[in-house]
């Protein structure tokens, strides 16, 4: 709210992804294609207008179903990798399958096969401090995609990562989506947009082009 | 998700190792203070509450009123008010009446003083439900000439012998048959004894009189009520009875008497009234003591809150990630509290080691004998319990409520600026610290002040150099010459200026109430009662009392009817000149006697009580007087020989009677004891309250400072000193401890003011006694937060920016 009227961070925002699709948002700063992200990854409610996500009308769920609903289906990569220091590479990878009530052995089994395909199991019992930037990140997509989700959300995954670091997580997210995996990455960068299969560039809380 | 959770605070503890010892040490010394307190207290509630009929038990306490104004409180009333309410109120079931005795008591060669025992009519056993150990109870009090005994006083006369049947005699004149021996009276009852006589024996010396008579006071009267009887309803029926009964004769007089009933688990902690068995337990001081564990506990708790929501910041990262891996906000509080629940749960553990290690230190100074297996009982475990899940649920809700509703987005953005989340509440709190800790600072130094001025406050009567020795218990013919020769060899001792008899020595209330006594020819109605000491001609002079108008008694005059009245008394005869009562003659139960002289007032009691008004008098009888005053000359190196002296002395004129002496100083001081172990406690544990405070203070510079490395490095690059970095750092903290004295200062004003309020003689509460503790807490709060900023305001500023 500016001045008493209204300032819409996102205005007019029709969209429509379909399952299997790697989009790349881009835009200037403030352009609103992190809110829009975090619209998308149920972080943040729309104070108007509809989402559906799988046919459920996201806009009208209690905390509790939306929160199943993303628990499920979605995972999240940030930027700065958010990863809780307290934890262990392992713990940190465990923690969703946790909230989402799977047995230990279970959990087990799931963390050691990420870790495996990471090529990651030698770090599992560092803490975060103690990896690099890439290491961090690796651990981050494998936090994101332990819950198995069918949405990948990622905000800028490669912002603190230098370039070859960055190069390696655009390909992992390219066969990732040829696994089936849907992905919306927020990006400034032409390069790892072009890994997608559509851009959507924002403007003002608009959309672009698309 | 508990194993994770587990981790995480573990970890995190380890992490913030400051803040962490802050929270676990803070609260543990809170834990294990309140629980040492409350231990104490609840001990001191705890008197009489054991016994099975606790609940119906009530003792008869008497006022006694002249003119309508209250004159005497005693915890052991008339005689006749036993039978008397028993005849006339059919829900009371039983009633039990005891009289107090001492004297020497001998079975064969052993003998000793006895100072607890009584005469208890047959009702008391039963009443108060005390088994035999050996022989039987039941009726052991019914007939002339009986007793029953404590387990340690069968020891102590019948070692390994059965006494069943034996006989016990009393001053060697009277025996006693031994009916029964009871388990000793717990150390929580307010009636302890050591031994106790059928009633009906006293009786036959006394005749029926003791039975029915209004004006014979130092009965304890205690009456058992029927199941729902309500004592209320019988304690406001008693004052028709009294009229109806009593009422002609006191009318007379002018006098009044007024019964109240006392719960017998209440008795404890009621004043001390006269003749109480014991001197009662402080209820003001237990509830101040309860005040400071409550203090001390929430101000540790309150520390756990500070920190915690102040570190938010920090924790608001790992909230935020959580949340976007599907936590619940439900979740979110599950783990804080965990947290809470593990950091308690260490301290009470600590606490625990705490306890045990200091209990023993705490029993020297309460002078308390709470022990292992005081411990060991299900109060301590109660309040343990109390004070872990309080304190879990209690320290550990708000600040899981705050981290746990954080946006996940604001956070993980940086877009949180949590500087001011819950910093009005952490403001609150500081400043309910300080206000606790002035309070109890002002209270520590008003107590040790008052404790002080009592101790130096001038006595009127000389009692140092003073060694006292209790009179002999002797019957026979020989017994005024054997007095007479014991005087005259002690005053022989080297060392000894004076000797003198009489019946009280100062350090204690005069035992002695006399009722009746008035001018003779005035009204009736001009009947009061005076506190009288039996004095020798020697008394006034050996304790320095100043004869202010009139003269001594003196052996000149041969002054067997002579009498001193202080100037107390003057006054409660109604005038207020000393002169005025020169050479008036006084009715004084059936004689006459004249008062030749005025003396000044004297502290007979702690300066906690007023003066009383005391009358002096010659005894009709050598032997009626209860202790002779040895006055000695200075230096105490001299004394054990003189004391040895004075032994053998005794032991040659009265063989068969145990020397029982005493330094007059030492005697006199016990009256402080409970006011110094108060003071003592008192102050320790306000002492360890400011600490705790302290310890939060440091731990919230310590953070604040942290957060504000930038700041400081930026506005040193611009020029800022480190006078400035302090002052700046300072002020913040300077603000609550200046607002929380602002509280504090009206309230310990009120509240002090109304614990002097127990004393007669009291210091004035002056301005500096609160502007000292604001000092003290100024020093504390400044160098506990100087060491934390003075290391931010001394760093290399380019270090800190670049880090950033």
């Amino acid at each position: 709210m500016v001045g008493g009227k209204p300032n819409f961070i996102l205005k007019d925002v029709h969209l429509h992804i379909k399952e299997g699709e790697f989009v790349s948002i881009m835009g200037p700063s403030g352009s609103g294609k992190s809110s829009l992200l975090n619209v998308i990854g149920m972080l943040d409610d729309a104070s108007e207008g509809e989402y559906f996500f799988l046919d459920q009308p996201v806009h009208t769920l209690k905390e509790k179903q939306r929160s199943q609903l993303y628990k499920q289906y979605i995972g999240f990569v940030f930027q700065a990798y958010h990863l809780i220091d307290e934890l262990t590479v392992y713990e940190n990878i465990e923690t969703p399958l946790i909230y989402q009530n799977i047995k230990g052995s279970e959990r087990q089994a799931m963390v050691a096969d990420i870790l495996d395909r990471f090529q990651i199991v030698g770090k599992k019992d560092l803490f975060p401090t103690q990896l690099s930037g890439g290491q961090q990140q690796l651990v981050g997509i494998a936090r994101a995609l332990i819950g198995k989700p069918k949405l990948l959300l990622a905000d800028e995954p490669t912002g603190n990562l230098n370039s070859r670091q960055g190069e390696e997580i655009m390909e992992l997210f390219k066969q990732l989506n040829n696994e089936g995996v849907t992905i919306i990455q927020v990006t400034h960068s032409e390069k790892n947009a072009a890994y997608g299969s559509r851009i959507i560039n924002l403007l003002d809380g608009r959309i672009e082009n698309n | 998700m508990i194993k994770n959770f587990f981790r995480v605070a573990l970890r995190s503890l380890l992490k913030h190792r400051v803040f962490s010892f802050i929270n676990i040490f803070g609260l543990a010394i809170g834990i294990a203070a309140s629980l040492l307190i409350l231990q104490y207290t609840r001990f001191e509630r705890s008197y009489d509450k054991f016994e099975a009929n606790a609940s119906r038990i009530y003792r008869v306490q008497q006022d006694r009123y002249n003119e309508g104004r209250l004159t005497t409180q005693w915890a052991a009333g008339a005689a006749g008010i036993g039978l008397l309410l028993k005849e006339a109120f059919p829900e009371i079931q039983a009633v039990a009446r005891l009289h107090d005795e001492n004297n020497i008591m001998s079975y064969k060669e052993k003998f000793f003083r006895e100072d607890h025992m009584f005469y208890a009519t047959d009702e008391f056993l039963s009443m108060f439900s005390y088994p035999a150990l050996q022989g039987s109870v039941t009726g052991a009090l019914k007939d002339p000439f009986t007793a029953v005994l404590t387990a340690s006083t069968a020891r102590k006369y019948f070692g390994n012998e059965d006494p069943i049947g034996k006989t016990i005699d009393l001053n060697k004149v009277n025996h006693y048959k031994i009916m029964a021996v009871l388990p000793d009276p717990p150390v929580n009852t307010h009636l302890k004894f050591s031994m106790l006589f059928s009633f009906v024996t006293l009786e036959k010396f006394a005749g029926p009189s003791v039975n029915t008579t209004s004006d014979w006071d130092g009965f304890f009267t205690y009456i058992l009520l029927r199941p729902g009887a309500d004592p209320g309803q019988l304690e406001k029926k008693i004052p028709a009875l009294i009229e109806k009964k009593w009422g002609e004769q006191l009318n007379k007089g002018k006098e009044g008497v007024v019964y109240h009933l006392q719960a017998l688990p209440d008795i404890h902690l009621s004043p001390t009234y006269m003749v109480e068995a014991e001197p009662n337990g402080d209820r003001k001081a237990v509830s101040f003591l309860e005040i400071i564990a409550l203090f001390i506990i929430v101000i540790a708790w309150i520390n756990y809150i500070n920190l915690a929501t102040a570190r938010s910041i920090e924790r608001a990262k790992e909230v935020g990630i959580r949340k976007t891996l599907g936590s619940l906000r439900g979740q979110l509080i599950g783990q804080f509290l965990f947290e809470s629940f593990l950091i308690n749960l260490l301290a009470v553990i600590i606490a625990f080691v705490l306890v045990l290690l200091f209990l023993p230190v705490f029993n020297t100074m309460a002078g308390k004998s709470l022990t292992f297996s005081t411990i060991n009982n299900t109060g301590f475990w109660y309040t343990l319990v109390i004070l872990f899940s309080g304190g879990t649920v209690l320290s550990g809700l708000y600040p899981a409520f705050v981290l746990s509703s954080f946006k996940p987005i604001a956070v993980l953005k940086g877009r949180f600026s949590g500087t001011t989340h819950g910093s009005l509440l952490r403001q609150s709190l500081v400043i309910g610290q300080f206000v606790a800790s002035v309070l109890l600072m002002a209270g520590t130094f008003t107590v040790y002040r008052q404790l002080h001025f009592m101790q130096h406050e001038d006595l009127g009567i000389k009692i140092n150099q003073t060694l006292v020795v209790k009179f002999p218990r002797v019957t026979d013919s020989t017994v005024t010459d054997r007095l007479a020769g014991f005087r005259t060899e002690v005053l022989h001792i080297p060392g000894v200026t004076r000797v003198s008899a009489s019946t009280e020595v100062p350090g204690r209330k005069v035992g002695w109430n006399a009722g009746g006594i008035r001018e003779v020819g005035a009204d009736p109605s001009k009947i009061r009662q005076y506190r009288v000491i039996g004095i020798d001609y020697d008394f006034v002079d050996a304790y320095g009392l100043k004869v202010i108008k009139g003269r001594n008694i003196s052996r000149q005059f041969a002054d067997s009817d002579a009498v001193l009245f202080n100037l107390a008394a003057v006054k409660e005869m109604g005038f207020n000149k000393p002169e005025e009562v020169l050479n008036k003659r006084i009715e004084f139960w059936g004689k006459q006697y004249t008062i030749v002289g005025v003396v000044s007032n004297h502290h007979q009691e702690s300066p906690r009580q007023v003066y009383d008004a005391h009358i002096f008098r010659m005894m009709d009888h050598p032997i009626d007087y209860n202790y002779f005053s040895v006055k000695l000359t200075a230096g105490r190196e001299s004394w054990p020989a003189v004391v040895a002296a004075v032994k053998q002395q005794y032991a040659n004129f009265f063989p068969s009677n145990p020397f029982d002496y005493f330094f007059l100083d030492d005697h006199y001081a016990e009256q402080y004891r409970s006011d110094e172990q108060f003071g003592q406690i008192f102050g320790l544990f306000a002492g360890l309250a400011i600490f705790v405070s302290c310890l939060g203070l440091l731990g919230l510079a310590s953070f604040v400072t942290n957060q504000r490395t930038k700041e400081i490095g930026i506005r040193k690059i611009v020029g800022a000193g480190v006078g400035n970095i302090l002052l700046l750092l300072t002020k913040d903290f300077l603000k609550p401890v200046l607002l929380a004295f602002l509280i504090a200062t009206p309230l310990a004003w009120y509240i002090l003011g109304k614990w002097l309020e127990n004393y007669a003689f009291r210091i004035t509460l002056t301005p500096w006694m609160f502007v000292l503790p604001l000092a003290i807490i100024l020093v504390v709060a400044l160098l506990t937060t100087a060491t934390q900023t003075l290391r931010a305001a001394t760093a290399n500023p380019v270090k800190n920016l670049r880090t950033e």
